[in-house]
């Protein structure tokens, strides 16, 4: 088949806060060191710039900073400063608020943001600075020469369901580079190839992950003052799961409330979805939504393991930034800052190694110095052990991390010995001890406070053409309804936050089957880690589909 | 004088264009309807039954295949010679194509996608609505007459176009046109792979669910469907699994319909599927969940076993016919 190709010399695949970080700095170093400048492109899947961008958000504008002194008066979309900072532990009532705000959260100095706006805000700069954003196309493999990586093929378009090319069928355009950064987000479906093909997890900890659902509310404006930011731990989660609400106040009587759940319960009856609901209907925060309207819907997954789950980040003509990588800190709740340092470090280098005709992954192992000896590491390293505390318990957790605070992150070992989350899931029988597993907590679903899957993804404004083929692979379906059904009772319908996976009725009466309604999928790409059996994998749909996370 | 442009492919005349003709009858001015092509004598004389003051035929070997190019130098020519207050449209694709174009030929104010008009403080003003359907405004067209505008389909009914007590004159309107000054050439209209149905032109749909349970109990809805002279459509659930095409889907990934009698059959409207159908002027809901959400836009709702009421129905619609 004849592709069109198209060659640049450093190719960012991803238009998230890293990516973007990287595309601008790289512009700024062919402004500012002369020479032939080098041909630098951006790919975005979503249909628009930032339409994919989902956070909470509180940024920690240093990275933001330094990669763009002047973006006050460009015009950055950094709503409101922090002006408050309450954490509450909640029972099933009541809210108890933590006498002090521990010093990792503080947020003194940051904002509450948008990312989906700063994501369209950072584009345009991009693009003004002299490089090609291509948004609608997702990078779907990496082009190879030997063992180096040379470029991304994109997505074929105008595929029917069955694979056969319809009238409109455009076959997938080979994008050459020198060296290609993979910021291509959370689980990313790229780096998760590189990563297996060259084993760049040997020797790490297991990357471990949350999945945040959020949505955005249209309050009346003196519920709480703009800047407010609440975190809470404890109800509706018990001691033994990760995670806590939050609650961050934009203009305009505008909140942004979300969820984090670890992804290493051990319950499989456990829900995200019904947990986010639970949180809603907590007295803390219904009064905060009362009379108001949800506008927004998203969820996406966040990489917890922090530094010790970090894989290589380089290879032979690519380099890994921001959440495809791990750069989050679990203590601090941010990433957003880190995922720009990163993209900033990947831009340093790649420039000096294209511009020195030396792109081997010995030549890019500068990225991962550069991490080692700067801010990247000065967060990160203290706090390597914190999310893998967690996996004692909450009050194991608070106290490691309190501790930690003091001790730099010491452990008797370190790394504090994890597992993958997904293989902390247990079986029914395993979790309930042979009986019947109690019926879950009830959660009425009124549409005005509580809201169904269902009625959840309209308001992420998802779009696929049905007619193309399922970009979620499961490999072998007969588990789903022979083992899986047994063994968890089949977890993706619950995990899921977009009404994805649907156990239904065989034809004519013949059991079950796994439904999946892919056109549902919000890219969260929860369902790709906690699948108990891995049989998962997300691959991106054609170009522009997903979510449209407007304001989110 | 108020002019309505009718549309016409090939003879056949877009029904959208009695809705815009009924959309100028409302306004107390005499109404005439101009008509475009290379031979539109067959659509002229259909336009004739309406209780309007002349059908303008204005025919030139040019005008086929459509052209934007060939249209706005028509009926430029058209709106100068008859000098209308108002030039009215069916605000459909080849509107959208042209229109703009023509309002910018004529030096003239264009307000496309209007849902209503009505007469404010003396003036007539359009109804437009905005921010996706959240609001409605109303516009008030500056500058000289003609002011242009285009009606949205199913703003106005099309049974709502008075018929004339007798025929009405047709007109034949000569323009000049130039064939070399028309700048496009178009191709064969591109057919998207067979379309079978129209659901969007159906005046009564019979739309099934997941309530059905299976595949093999679809000649239920199909019964109904017939009983009813209705179209079959579906929820996505359906389509999906290869029950129904995928062109019979309603709702946001499906299609978008507006008839008069939808009736849903095993459908618990997920807001998926709200979204495509709610402009349905009745709206009828079997479904055995009394808490199903289509009831909250049903006109009528029936809770219970569907496969005990649509054959129910099935019967008392044959017994009516037969007797």
């Amino acid at each position: 088949m004849e592709r069109e190709t198209l060659d640049v010399d450093v190719l960012v695949v991803g238009g998230g806060p890293a990516g973007l970080a990287a595309a601008y700095r790289l512009a700024r170093l062919n402004e500012e060191q002369g020479g032939e400048p080098l041909m630098v492109a951006v790919l975005e899947k979503a249909r628009a710039a930032g339409a994919h961008m989902l956070s909470g958000a509180v940024l920690d504008p240093s990275a933001l900073t330094e990669l763009m002194p002047d973006w006050r008066s460009r015009g950055a979309s950094l709503d409101v400063p922090v002006r408050d900072d309450r954490i509450y532990f909640l029972t099933a009532r009541r809210a108890l608020p933590f006498p002090v705000t521990p010093p990792p959260l503080r947020n003194h100095g940051h904002y509450v943001v948008s990312l989906n706006r700063l994501a369209k805000w950072l584009t345009e700069q991009v693009e003004a600075a002299g490089v090609d954003v291509f948004t609608g196309f997702a990078g779907t493999e990496l082009l190879y020469e030997e063992d180096r990586v040379v470029g991304v093929r994109t997505g074929d378009r105008g595929l029917d369901r069955h694979g056969k090319r319809k009238a409109a069928f455009e076959p997938g355009v080979d994008i050459r580079a020198k060296v290609t950064v993979l910021a291509d987000g959370v689980r990313g479906n790229l780096t998760k190839t590189l990563i297996r093909r060259f084993d760049l997890d040997a020797g790490r900890s297991p990357q471990s992950y949350a999945i945040g659902i959020k949505e955005l509310w249209d309050v009346d404006p003196d519920r709480l003052p703009a800047g407010s930011v609440i975190h809470t731990m404890g109800h509706p989660l018990r001691h033994e799961e990760f995670g806590g609400g939050f609650i961050y106040a934009l203009p305009e009587g505008r909140l942004s409330v979300g969820f984090v759940a670890g992804l290493d319960y051990r319950d499989p009856l456990f829900d995200p979805h019904v947990a986010f609901q639970r949180f809603k209907r907590h007295p803390l925060v219904s009064r905060l939504l009362a009379g108001g309207q949800m506008v927004r819907y998203g969820a996406k997954a966040l990489p917890e393991g922090g530094w010790h789950a970090l894989p290589r980040c380089h290879a032979d003509g690519a380099l890994i930034v921001g959440d495809a990588a791990g750069f989050l800190n679990s203590m601090r709740l941010k990433g957003i800052h880190l995922a720009m340092r990163s993209g900033m470090h990947a831009a340093d280098v790649a420039f000096r190694a294209v511009r020195e005709g030396d792109v081997s992954g010995a030549r890019l192992s500068e990225y991962a110095r550069l991490v080692e000896d700067g801010p990247i590491r000065r967060e990160l390293y203290p706090v390597r052990n914190v999310h893998q505390s967690f996996a004692g318990g909450l009050l194991a957790g608070l106290l490691y991390s309190g501790m930690s605070l003091v001790t730099r992150g010491w452990w008797f070992r370190d790394p504090m010995p994890s597992h993958a989350g997904h293989e902390r899931l247990r079986t029914l029988k395993r979790y309930f001890g042979g009986g019947a597993p109690p019926e879950p907590p009830a959660v009425p679903i009124d549409r005005a406070l509580t809201f169904d899957r269902l009625t959840n993804v309209h308001y992420s404004g998802t779009r696929h053409d049905e007619d193309q083929p399922s970009h979620l692979l499961v490999a072998d379906t007969d588990i789903c309804r022979t083992r899986c059904i047994e063994e968890y009772a089949n977890p993706c319908t619950r995990f899921c936050p977009a009404n994805v996976y649907e156990i239904v009725d065989a034809d004519a009466g013949a059991g079950k089957r796994l439904q999946v309604n892919a056109s549902n999928c919000v890219h969260c790409k929860t369902c790709d880690i906690m699948d108990p059996y891995q049989i998962i994998d997300w691959v991106p749909p054609e170009g522009g589909g997903g979510p449209s996370y407007e304001g989110m | 004088m108020i002019l309505v442009i009718a549309e016409q492919r090939g003879g056949v005349l877009n029904p959208a264009t009695w809705e815009t003709l009924a959309a100028g009858q409302r306004m107390d001015a005499p109404v005439a309807v101009a008509v475009v092509g290379a031979a539109v004598q067959g659509p002229a004389a259909e336009l004739a039954a309406a209780d309007v003051a002349e059908v303008l035929a204005v025919e030139h070997d040019a005008l086929e295949p459509y052209t934007p190019d060939g249209f706005v130098a028509a009926l430029a020519q058209v709106v100068e010679r008859t000098e209308p207050e108002l030039v009215l449209f069916p605000h459909t694709y080849q509107t959208r194509d042209y229109a703009p174009a023509l309002a910018a030929r004529l030096g003239r104010v264009l307000i496309p996608d209007c849902i209503g008009s009505k007469v404010r403080d003396g003036q007539r003003v359009f109804v437009r609505p905005m921010f996706q359907g959240k609001f409605v405004a109303d516009v008030l067209p500056e500058g000289p007459a003609p002011h242009l505008a285009s009606f949205q389909i199913g703003a106005y009914r099309a049974d709502a176009c008075v018929r004339g007590a007798a025929s009405a004159t047709v007109r034949d309107v000569a323009v000049r046109l130039d064939a070399g000054a028309i700048r496009q050439r178009p191709e064969a209209p591109f057919k998207e792979a067979k379309q079978a149905v129209d659901l969007t032109q159906a005046e009564r749909i019979v739309a099934v669910g997941r309530g059905i349970k299976g595949q093999e109990h679809l000649p239920l809805a199909q019964d109904l469907a017939k009983a009813l002279d209705a179209e079959l459509a579906a929820s996505r659930p359906i389509c999906d699994s290869g029950w129904l095409p995928m062109d019979r889907q309603i709702g946001s990934s499906g299609q978008t319909v507006a008839p008069k009698l939808y009736l849903a059959v095993g459908i618990s409207g997920a807001i998926q599927h709200l979204v495509g159908m709610k402009g349905a002027r009745t709206i009828v809901a079997v479904n055995k969940d009394a808490d199903a959400p289509i009831f909250e836009v049903a006109d009528y709702g029936i809770v219970g076993d569907l496969f005990e009421i649509v054959p129910a129905i099935v019967a008392a619609l044959e017994a009516e016919a037969g007797g």
